[in-house]
């Protein structure tokens, strides 16, 4: 694994309870202590209420798709091998936004609003990416 | 009723060549447009008492350097959204009295320096886009691909009809000597084109050249004083929508622009059927039709509809980007366009003429929305 070419995140301390938490098959948001609004990444403020208090909570992290492109230029030469790929933008259940990949099958009667479900890419021993796939259980 | 305020004037345009000017720094391009600019509205660089910048990147150097000792002095970053938010800024410095000439100023060498719009250094969305790398997501033409993207899910919007965006720029820039891209193409050449970000084309992408822009602004009774038929401001307004803004909003801006919209024709008898062009910021070619849709020139989700048959080409209804904007012109960030509104309604445009253009509306769309009327007539009231 250690011959992976493509952009790590640069995990800092305040966003690392995020990271580990992906290695541990769980999605952890940053969550207003008075508002409990989530948000992502991580901020001093709650961007709602101001409030600094903050936990990380737990979601189960279903989606909903919003749009997606396909990159048919690599802007790094990691991704060099993978163009045309595809970004998707999620919204979560709980709230927050992503960008990110979809794993496996991708028909084209996906629509905007479709229902996904995570999926954790293990891409190096010490970092997981939160990617989705087409949850088929719900419509 | 309160005593409006006094109207301002552009009294001078400056522009460089565009394309790679190397032997140019962003300084210097800012210095030759604005030396343009000067020599055009009879003034002397002792006459600037009001000095605003744009990515030119420091204000004291290139105040040093062209030796001015302004009254009010700005410097704002190079983001296009910031072109419509320096020319209010300079009649609001005129209107509270703090300067009686101002020019605002914009210097780009980025292709000369070499500037990249994706990969590690995209900054773009709140600056945070690092983030994304890791998923390969990077660039403002990728965001803007998936706004479009989702546009045609929702309101069924083909990139048949988005081609007629850049077809008729290009064909502008085709009667435009000043223009970097001439070559006109049908809808054949702009399908055949390659995709960058898919569902956008190379030729839905702004260019990225050398260039400077520079207008002066001043007083409604002083512009008559002055060798150039002044252009009025007749109405502006700006909107932000910076919320959620490191992505996609979900509405294309479609309520900051309207809200934007409202405020602009409040001010103003001015209608939108008065217009005799637009002048739309063209980062992207989706830009142009949520613009249209936003500041209410058709219904959201009608612009594709809206576009076909050439309604934005000179011979249109709605003439629009007269000079080949962004995408054909000159990469400019809103600049050129607001000399090109001047430039029509002065009537110096040439072959690329709007007969007798007397009121323009730029608008530009963005997590700030600007939008600024141009006029050739002083309000009376």
């Amino acid at each position: 694994m250690n011959d992976y070419a493509k952009p790590l995140p640069q995990i800092d301390p305040r966003q690392a309870p995020f990271w580990q938490g992906l290695r541990e098959r769980q999605i952890l948001l940053p969550t207003c202590s008075d508002c409990a609004k989530a948000r992502f990444p991580a901020t001093r403020f709650c961007g709602y209420c101001w409030s600094e208090a903050m936990q990380w909570v737990p979601v189960a992290g279903g989606a909903t798709l919003q749009a997606y492109a396909t990159f048919h230029k690599a802007y790094w030469a990691g991704f060099a091998a993978d163009v045309p790929y595809q970004v998707i933008q999620v919204r979560l259940d709980a709230g927050v936004s992503l960008f990110s990949n979809r794993v496996g099958p991708w028909s084209p009667r996906v629509q905007l609003g479709a229902r996904l479900k995570p999926y954790f890419d293990d891409v190096t021993p010490s970092v997981t990416l939160l990617k989705f796939s087409v949850d088929e259980a719900q419509p | 009723m309160p005593t409006p305020l006094p109207q301002a004037a552009v009294v001078g345009v400056g522009t460089t060549r565009y394309g790679v000017l190397s032997e140019y720094d962003a300084y210097d391009l800012g210095q030759w447009a604005l030396k343009q600019a000067l020599d055009e509205a009879g003034l002397t660089p002792a006459d600037i008492d009001g000095l605003i910048l744009s990515r030119v990147p420091d204000y004291q150097r290139f105040a040093e350097l062209g030796r001015l000792d302004p009254h009010y002095t700005l410097t704002t970053p190079g983001h296009g959204r910031f072109a419509g938010i320096c020319i209010q800024t300079a009649v609001a410095v005129l209107q509270a009295g703090l300067a009686r000439t101002v020019a605002v100023v914009y210097g780009n060498n980025g292709r000369s320096a070499g500037d990249r719009y994706g990969g590690d250094t995209d900054s773009y969305g709140s600056g945070g886009a690092g983030m994304w790398f890791p998923y390969g997501m990077t660039s403002p033409g990728a965001f803007h691909a998936l706004m479009f993207q989702r546009h045609q899910a929702r309101y069924g919007t083909r990139v048949e009809q988005l081609a007629h965006i850049p077809m008729a720029f290009r064909y502008h820039a085709s009667l435009n000597p000043a223009a970097v891209m001439r070559q006109t193409f049908d809808l054949d050449g702009y399908l055949a084109a390659r995709y960058i970000c898919e569902p956008l084309r190379l030729l839905d992408y702004c260019l990225i050249n050398d260039g400077g822009v520079a207008l002066i602004l001043t007083l409604a009774d002083r512009a008559a004083d002055l060798p150039q038929k002044p252009v009025y401001i007749d109405a502006m307004a700006q909107r932000a929508q910076f919320s959620d803004s490191s992505f996609p909003p979900d509405d294309f801006w479609h309520g900051a622009m309207a809200s934007a919209a409202q405020a602009t024709f409040a001010q103003t008898d001015l209608r939108r059927e008065d217009m005799d062009a637009l002048m739309v910021y063209d980062n992207f070619s989706p830009t142009v039709l949520f613009s249209l849709e936003g500041f209410g020139y058709c219904q959201p989700g009608e612009g594709g509809a809206f576009i076909e048959g050439g309604r934005l080409r000179l011979d249109g209804d709605l003439p629009t980007n007269t000079s080949g904007g962004h995408l054909s012109e000159s990469y400019m960030q809103g600049w050129a366009l607001n000399v090109e509104a001047v430039r029509q309604i002065r009537g110096q445009c040439e072959q690329r003429q709007v007969a007798g253009a007397q009121h323009v509306h730029y608008m530009a769309a963005a997590p700030v929305m600007t939008s600024l009327i141009y006029s050739g007539q002083r309000r009376t009231s």
